[in-house]
């Protein structure tokens, strides 16, 4: 080992440690802050600002997000977006990888061509709209999956993987009389597991965390996600303070209530991440040592 | 004999192709239809920059108006106040944003691996994985006037703050919370890199009496150039979005006027208000050309310097 990392804590690693522990304070305080806001009464916040320790604790908010709004509704549909959105963006974009992994065939410069000038040049959100309407794909959260299907990025991450897997694996088999398609399924997917999790991973946050194409393209509000509902919650009362307009028939939330709602749409993100981060970072190790 | 046959197999070439990458050929139909229909499709939509738009007669039957959408985009105030505050969010952010990372991950590069690293890089990475929504809805709640900073300031004796409604305040909160969420997770990036750098060149280093701030400067700052330069052209190359998910969750009609940006123009030209879609797609299309002029150079300098490029 060196010889600097075998001597004592010095001085600068203490105050460095230090500085990085004040910053992880400041990214964990407005989380903090935002559970604790959502379990304390209204008194109680107006009481103790910096809300470091709560004396009443209550969970109202909590039973009336369940009981008297759409989140839940939202997590339903979340999850169906998930269970659907993840599995299709898979088949799309290993198809691609693998399709760009191959050597030479065909028709292979086009297709090149055609996959990575998307990375380029898009329609942009008014002509996507417009094809998503024509197709009679708006208002369904199907047609939302349709339209997230591949993703180039994630695709060459899977191709550079791919080939990175030893050629006399692929000629062996080939020798003990495996197709093709057999060789990828039986051996070059077994093999890419560690990458196709990462990126199953990478694709899943992205789902949890749409919400602009279902706020844009889905008017029925029992078909939205969970993040559509929490703008909606967030959001009505906020719009309403800007333009400076007290409306009366909108609902008013509670800032406990806007704070369980946003505690409800994370939470999930931060009970897994600990476990996978393993995961997101070697995807981002990956990518940037190829890129 | 012979020959004969091989005229047949040369004619019969492509089929043998064909045949032989039949498998290939599965995958790519699967891959293409997706890509012909969902992202071509919107390009064909483009064709409605100079066209104007009837519901009635869909895309292709709208009439052909040539360049009157663009004559009347570029005589529009609105307009070129999108487009200057995104150049200049772009910028600001650039100049402000893009050191932290690097920032972060020089710093932590010095502490010694353990688990209050470990949790250190945990915490710094997380915020990334929320959506704009939700962090949004975090900063607004915060800064909001029954926020814990406003509370703080009341406390304090000091008068409360519209945080997100005022022109000063507004971009530098933008900055500093995009830096809150996504600086931790842009050093992983630089971690990597900084990893690869030679034990040998710290040693040398060492040998020649550099302390630790200049083994920093000196040693791994130069090693991991390529990988600053790398991810300061994308950011370059992303000019033209300067955030749309973070601005829209975060931006109101009080700061419109230096927080709007194309994408944000385009939303609430062609969805709240007038709802011209040819004329709004002919913002779109000025914005997806100057995006891919900045793309290719990118793309172009990156092959450059002997890089793959990210495409």
């Amino acid at each position: 080992m060196l010889e600097y990392k075998k001597k004592k804590l010095d001085k600068a690693q203490i105050v460095i440690g230090i500085v990085m522990g004040i910053w992880a304070l400041l990214i964990l305080f407005p989380f903090y802050n935002a559970i604790l806001a959502s379990i304390s009464t209204q008194r109680e916040f107006s009481r103790n600002p910096l809300m470091l320790f709560p004396q009443e604790v209550t969970f109202s908010a909590y039973s009336y997000l369940m009981k008297a709004t759409s989140l839940m509704t939202g997590y339903r549909n979340t999850l169906f977006f998930l269970a659907l959105g993840v599995p299709f963006s898979m088949l799309i974009t290993v198809s691609t990888a693998y399709v760009l992994s191959r050597p030479s065939f065909p028709g292979k410069k086009i297709y090149v061509f055609l996959v990575l000038f998307t990375m380029y040049f898009s329609g942009g959100m008014v002509p996507i709209y417009l094809l998503m309407k024509e197709m009679k794909l708006t208002n369904s959260l199907v047609g939302i999956v349709l339209l997230y299907g591949g993703n180039t990025f994630y695709a060459i991450l899977i191709r550079n993987f791919f080939q990175s897997i030893p050629h006399e694996i692929e000629e062996s088999a080939k020798i003990d009389g495996a197709s093709e398609m057999l060789t990828f399924f039986r051996i070059i997917l077994p093999l890419s597991v560690p990458i196709l999790m990462t990126v199953i991973l990478f694709l899943a946050v992205d789902r949890w965390n749409e919400w602009f194409n279902v706020m844009l393209m889905v008017r029925d509000s029992n078909k939205w996600t969970l993040q559509v509902i929490l703008r909606n919650i967030v959001y009505t009362t906020l719009d309403d303070m800007a333009s400076r307009v007290v409306s009366v028939q909108k609902t008013y939330y509670s800032l406990s209530l806007k704070m369980a709602a946003i505690v409800l749409t994370m939470a999930p993100v931060m009970i897994f991440y600990p476990f996978t981060q393993r995961f997101f970072i070697k995807g981002i190790m990956i990518g940037s040592v190829k890129g | 004999m012979v020959s004969a046959q091989k005229t047949r197999r040369k004619k019969n070439g492509l089929i043998a192709q064909l045949a032989k990458n039949r498998t290939v050929y599965i995958f790519l139909i699967i891959s293409l239809v997706w890509y012909i229909i969902f992202c071509y499709g919107p390009m064909y939509g483009l064709l409605l920059a100079f066209k104007d738009f009837n519901a009635r007669k869909g895309i292709l039957g709208s009439e052909f108006v040539g360049l009157k959408h663009y004559i009347e985009l570029f005589g529009n105030q609105d307009f070129y106040q999108a487009f200057r505050n995104t150049l200049i969010i772009s910028l600001e952010r650039i100049l402000f944003e893009f050191p932290f990372p690097i920032i972060i991950a020089l710093l932590l590069n010095e502490l010694r691996a353990g688990r209050y690293k470990k949790t250190l890089q945990t915490v710094f990475t997380f915020p990334y994985f929320l959506s704009w929504v939700v962090v949004g809805s975090i900063v607004l709640n915060m800064l909001g006037s029954d926020g814990v900073v406003n509370n703080l300031i009341a406390l304090a004796g000091g008068d409360k703050q519209q945080f997100l409604a005022s022109k000063s305040f507004f971009l530098p909160l933008i900055y500093i919370s995009s830096i809150w969420k996504t600086a931790g997770w842009t050093s992983i990036i630089y971690l990597a890199s900084i990893n690869g750098v030679s034990p040998e060149l710290y040693e040398a280093a060492m040998i020649d009496g550099a302390n630790r701030f200049q083994r920093m400067t000196h040693v791994t700052l130069p090693c991991i150039r390529s990988t600053i330069v790398i991810l300061l052209l994308l950011a370059i190359g992303n000019t033209m979005n300067a955030g749309f998910d973070q601005i829209f969750n975060m931006y109101n009609p009080t700061v419109q006027s230096i927080s709007d940006i194309l994408d944000t123009y385009i939303y609430r030209i062609t969805f709240q208000t007038s709802g011209d879609f040819g004329f709004s797609t002919a913002v779109g299309l000025f914005k997806s050309v100057i995006n891919f002029g900045l793309l290719y150079m990118f793309d172009r300098i990156a092959k450059m310097m002997g890089e793959e490029g990210l495409f």
